[in-house]
């Protein structure tokens, strides 16, 4: 690579990019004046609303109490009492009174009186009155209290055996890391986020709807060395906004608004070095959000188009971007593991003072790595000359949806698209999420095996017999040949220990839920031969036939269509799993994606959905018949629930079997024709 | 030298241009016309290297697009349709930075661009803003861009759009003089008149096939017509 020409392109775009307006304003406007302005005005007016509900009494009406009682309340300034014959909790409703408290009767045998304050915790002039009544009502009680214990002639220390109170020991320095660590991690990465966006569609999808992109790309420079100089220019950019505004909220934070307004006791200062560190780990940040808006918004033709194609983006950091603010979420390896989230959790365990080596390293590693992986995306991205120009004039594009839909319907294709595929999976997700979880709560298993046929079976076989598609050929409906058939067995009985080998080392990180595991234990023990047979027809027979038809027919066919075998079976294991993720727990993620990845490789080569329907039958069976079979546990799992090595050692041996035995077919398909009908060789 | 040798270009089953065979020699100026959609453009992009042909090849000054990239790229000048300027660099910035990225050296860049600023007329203007510039203006900035590094073949892909008859003259009297100085010179055009004026031959292409080549005399005669107008519409008509 050319250094110098990946300078000089550096240099020309952050020119440019400190001649726009609208970059400068985010990057620098924003931060340094707006920013302080905004955060000293929100704390005004919170300062402003604080004060307003503590200077004006609260209504309270009370019922029931006594004379001294009454009087006591009464005589309070933040209280405004009125008595009333009975309790009315409308008064809430209709704004009568901010609380309505009623004194039950007192009991003559305990001497105790029952106090009861209604309140309204969605108004919070009411939730303020049963603050101040709540505080009230327990001075008058310890008065009371004292009272009767002056007459019994005891001390006051007697009705109090045991004083507990309770001191923290984290200084005001530490508490403000705390807080900051809670806050400022989110707000890092959406400037991070913000930095990188608008120079990034500036300067591709900018560039072309402005044609400059066409004429750099006649210059004898290589389009690696373009990328280069304006993923730099991104990622500098979007650098700079999150270092300007880490800065200038500290700064905010430190200028002593909030003690001048005593708004707060907390020091909101963060050490040099962690200030450093916190920088340093934001690069790996900036290089992943510069290399995807890049390789994003480089397929768009206009600005437009670029800000469309990553609003998706925005909202898919936002989840992992709010982790360091859910309560009991710490930096564990799995949360490191989180692309955004786990080093948004490292920002807050910094800030806060106290960090895990180990999962601290995972989640930097693992940034890295997403860093790398989005960055070969948008060099990927930039030598498609379809992303580069658009493909022919007259593209899809220009038809309207109707036009699109009757041409589909028109058209004659072996098997479906990837897209086409994966909007079916999509389809049939959405169906399982509104109706088919429904099924399952009112219908109980009934549910769950309606749901299997109606939700997955059936839009799998409309899609292939009303889609203009080969039926056969998009469910792989082919019959094996039994070396086939036995392979496949061999394979999957291989491959079943090890996927519980797996769920057990993810369950080393992971907690499994106890009342998951009950929950399945229940459902698939079987104490009745009936039972038995029933069980087998709704967790072996029925999913090994329609999930088969989605995720191994349409799914696999449609993305071996066009893409390489590699690709088409890790994809659809993924997105199996993803499916059961869904909707079950995340247990099942890792397990479930190894037996889709066998069940995809063997469909892949046999050409039969025959083959993967006897494997899925063969692993749900076996849950089945051990979950019943007590006895037949002990044999195969340890005493720490890991499959025993006698167990894998069989196993591996069937896997190697089974693969020995599986024919392979060259990667030329299925016998489709990945062109379009019609289509010149010479465009093949 | 210009040379298209059976070059295709196909977006799935739809072809672009279909096997375009013609050559363009030094001191030539060669009008590629055609109607919207015929594939002028992706052929002049093909052989600009941003497109990869899916058929045949093309060459500039006896490099091969599909072997030498980077040498065809430096051997030639591309004008777009669209000007290509970037409108928050001055045209004396933009200059300079096309000149680095042609490889003109550092010692020579400078004086390099001052000369084409005095020759395309660019001094009242070569330190505003691009954006800020008249499509005139813009058009001279964007010619002073592509023979920058004064490449001995040229591709206009419609030079003279949207450009008043003073403009456009600038341009005419441009391609006589690149032509005086031997260069080959290939544009794409929708305007007779200017075929008329600087073409010495001319390739009608429809379909993304070339239906007919030659001087503007020979087409006039092939087709019967009396003007190049009417015989353009002929051919293509006869081709469709």
């Amino acid at each position: 690579m050319n250094l110098s020409n990946v300078r000089k392109v550096f240099q020309k775009e952050i020119r440019e990019t400190l001649r726009d307006r609208r970059t400068l304003l985010i990057m620098l406007v924003l931060p340094v004046f707006l920013y302080p302005a905004l955060m000293v005005l929100v704390q005004q007016l919170v300062l402003i609303g604080r004060r307003s509900l503590e200077e004006q009494p609260v209504s309270v009406s009370v019922s029931g109490a006594s004379e001294p009682a009454f009087a006591y309340l009464a005589g309070d300034s933040a209280l405004k009492v009125a008595r009333a014959a009975a309790p009315d909790p409308a008064l809430l409703e209709t704004g009568g009174a901010d609380a309505v408290v009623r004194f039950s009767p007192a009991d003559s045998a305990s001497q105790s009186q029952a106090v009861l304050v209604y309140f309204d915790a969605s108004r919070d002039r009411s939730r303020r009155a049963r603050e101040v009544v709540t505080d009230r009502l327990e001075q008058w009680g310890d008065s009371v209290l004292a009272n009767r214990l002056r007459a019994q002639g005891l001390p006051r220390s007697f009705a109090t055996p045991l004083a507990v109170a309770d001191t923290s020991v984290a200084s005001a320095e530490r508490l403000g890391g705390y807080a900051l660590g809670r806050f400022l991690p989110p707000l890092l990465i959406i400037m991070t986020l913000l930095g990188a966006f608008f120079p990034a569609i500036d300067l591709t999808a900018g560039e072309k709807e402005r044609g400059t992109l066409e004429t750099l790309l006649t210059t004898p420079v290589p389009a690696r060395e373009i990328v280069a100089g304006k993923f730099l220019t991104v990622c500098a950019t979007a650098m700079t906004t999150a270092l300007l505004n880490m800065v200038s909220m500290l700064l905010t934070f430190q200028s002593g608004v909030f003690q001048l307004t005593h708004a707060t006791d907390l020091n909101f200062s963060i050490p040099l070095a962690t200030g450093g560190l916190v920088i340093l780990l934001m690069l790996p940040l900036a290089v992943f959000f510069a290399a995807i808006a890049l390789g994003i918004a480089v397929r768009a033709q206009s600005f437009k188009e670029a800000q469309n194609h990553l609003t998706p983006m925005q909202f898919a950091t936002i989840v992992p971007m709010y982790l360091p603010m859910i309560p009991g979420i710490s930096l564990s390896y799995p949360v490191a593991l989180v692309p955004i989230g786990g080093i948004a959790v490292l920002f807050r365990e910094l800030m806060g003072g106290s960090v895990a080596a180990g999962p601290a390293v995972v989640a930097v590693g693992a940034m890295i790595v997403y860093a790398v992986l989005a960055l070969r995306f948008a060099a990927k991205m930039f030598g498609r000359e379809e992303v580069l120009f658009g493909g022919a004039s007259g593209s899809k594009e220009a038809a309207g949806f109707g036009e699109r839909v009757k041409a589909w319907r028109g058209s004659v294709q072996e098997v479906p698209r990837p897209s086409e595929s994966l909007a079916l999976v999509g389809l049939v997700g959405l169906l399982y999420f509104y109706l088919g979880i429904r099924l399952q709560i009112t219908g109980l298993e009934q549910g769950l095996f309606a749901a299997q046929w109606l939700l997955l079976g059936l839009p799998a076989v409309l899609f292939a017999t009303l889609g203009p598609y080969r039926t056969r050929a998009t469910l792989a409906l082919r019959a094996p040949a039994p070396r086939s058939l036995l392979a496949a067995a061999l394979i999957m009985v291989g491959g079943v220990p090890v996927g519980w080998g797996l769920g057990w080392l993810q369950g080393l990180f992971l907690d499994i839920p106890e009342d998951f595991l009950k929950m399945f234990q229940q459902l698939l023990t079987a104490d009745t031969p009936g039972r038995f047979a029933w069980l087998i027809l709704l967790i072996a027979i029925t999913p090994a036939i329609c999930e088969e038809l989605v995720f191994r027919g349409v799914l696999l066919q449609g993305l071996s269509r066009e893409l390489s075998m590699q690709k088409a079976v890790i994809g659809s294991a993924l997105v199996f799993a993803a499916f059961h993720l869904s909707f079950e727990t995340v247990i099942r993620f890792l397990p479930t994606f190894w037996l889709g990845l066998l069940m995809a490789y063997v469909v892949w080569h046999t050409r039969s959905l025959f083959a993967s329907m006897l494997m899925h039958f063969i692993n749900n069976a076996t849950a089945v018949v051990l979950v019943t079979t007590t006895g037949l546990q002990a044999h195969i799992f340890g005493p720490t629930g890991a499959p025993r090595w006698i167990a894998l050692a069989i196993s591996a041996v069937c896997l190697v079997s089974g693969l020995y035995l599986l024919p392979r077919r060259r990667a030329d398909g299925f016998g489709h024709d990945p062109t379009p009908a019609g289509a010149p060789a010479a465009a093949s | 030298m210009i040379v298209f040798d059976g070059l295709s270009k196909w977006y799935g089953d739809i072809a672009a241009v279909s096997d375009l065979s013609l050559r363009v020699p030094p001191g030539e100026v060669y009008a590629l016309l055609g109607a919207n959609g015929a594939g002028k453009t992706t052929a002049l992009r093909c052989l600009a290297t941003l497109l990869a042909p899916t058929g045949g090849t093309a060459s500039v000054a006896g490099f091969d697009i599909r072997s030498d990239p980077l040498d065809v790229r430096r051997n030639l000048g591309f004008l777009a349709a669209s000007m290509g300027l970037y409108q928050r660099l001055t045209p004396r910035e933009l200059l300079h930075y096309f000149g680095g990225l042609q490889g003109i050296p550092d010692d020579q860049r400078g004086a390099r661009v001052e000369d084409m600023i005095s020759f395309f007329d660019l001094t009242s203007f070569a330190d505003r803003l691009c954006g800020k510039l008249s499509t005139g203006q813009r058009q001279r900035v964007s010619i002073a861009r592509a023979i920058l590094h004064d490449p001995p073949a040229l591709v206009l892909d419609e030079p003279t759009l949207g450009l008043d008859l003073l403009s456009g003259d600038v341009i005419y009297r441009f391609i006589d003089a690149v032509r005086a100085r031997g260069r080959a010179v290939l544009f794409s055009t929708h305007q007779m008149s200017e075929v008329e004026l600087l073409a010495d031959r001319v390739g009608i292409i429809a379909g993304g096939r070339l239906v007919a080549e030659g001087t503007i005399e020979e087409i006039l005669t092939q087709s019967g017509e009396s003007n190049l107008a009417k015989a353009f519409l002929q051919i293509v008509r006869e081709a469709a």
